[in-house]
């Protein structure tokens, strides 16, 4: 297989090459933002199912302490797309600075996530206390592992900090604010 | 301005418990403000405004829809 046979086949995303960063990235976007839909509806049914347990659970949550962590979130967010500006831009540099801010607040709402944990298990809720705190454990969990990679994902784009790169890694970081954004209301908030 | 907008909607979304008592009226509110700072994110953040109108009406439509089906679901358990 010649080069340019390679070249050809490393092209092909089609309408997937429209989209800022690495197509490969969106596939697994869109992957995740399934997913996530799919158990927040899940959610949404089983709250439905069972009102009363799960306004019981979600009167033990602290609310106030999510709140600060979607402040959080979406700053780290806005430093994202500040980053991805100046890589686009060529300032690598600022862009470096830039993801080094979103990657520091990223850890800082891991750390706030952690303290709400630790308040939570310890008023005894876990896991296997209810159908609500299985679904709540499981679904913050699963969202604070993105947090997690996601910032693993920005500190590898971080040392090129090349446009595309930067462009790959904050997309998905993006993801990750969305999906809190949608969960931390129909979690913390609306009344079951 | 996006990032003013944004913190401007999340602390509104935490005002909404203390300041209204109806719950769907509450819940329309919640799930309204979820619904615009997921736009925000979708054209200012994810950089979604110049793309193809196809992929922004999708990663809309996941939030609309997501938000929607929640407030769906919680009228008609007020409703029953």
């Amino acid at each position: 297989m010649s080069a340019t046979d390679c070249e050809q086949e490393g092209a092909g995303w089609g309408i997937l090459e429209d989209l800022p960063g690495d197509p490969m990235i969106w596939v697994l976007i869109f992957s995740e933002l399934a997913a996530f839909g799919l158990f927040l509806g899940a959610f949404v049914v089983a709250r439905a199912l069972q009102p009363a347990l799960f306004a019981a659970g979600q009167a033990t949550l602290d609310a106030h302490l999510a709140g600060i962590n979607t402040i959080v979130l979406v700053t780290s967010g806005w430093a994202a797309a500040r980053a991805t500006a100046a890589a686009r831009a060529g300032e690598r540099g600022r862009a470096r600075g830039w993801l080094f801010g979103a990657m520091a607040l990223g850890c800082v709402f891991i750390a706030v996530k952690l303290t709400e944990y630790a308040g939570e298990i310890g008023l005894g809720n876990g896991l296997e206390t209810s159908p609500f705190f299985t679904l709540y454990f499981l679904l913050t969990g699963f969202h604070l592992l993105h947090v997690g990679l996601g910032i693993v994902i920005l500190a590898v784009v971080f040392r090129g900090a090349r446009a595309t790169g930067v462009e790959t890694g904050t997309a998905f970081w993006h993801m990750v604010d969305l999906l809190w954004i949608v969960m931390f209301p129909i979690i913390y908030l609306v009344h079951p | 301005m996006a990032w003013l907008t944004l913190i401007g909607l999340a602390l509104a979304t935490l005002l909404v418990p203390t300041l209204v008592s109806r719950p769907l009226l509450a819940n329309a509110l919640l799930l309204t403000f979820a619904a615009l700072k997921g736009r925000r994110i979708v054209l200012d953040f994810l950089d979604l405004r110049a793309a193809p109108a196809l992929w922004r009406g999708v990663v809309s439509a996941w939030v609309v829809i997501v938000v929607l089906f929640a407030w769906l679901v919680s009228a008609v358990v007020a409703l029953i």
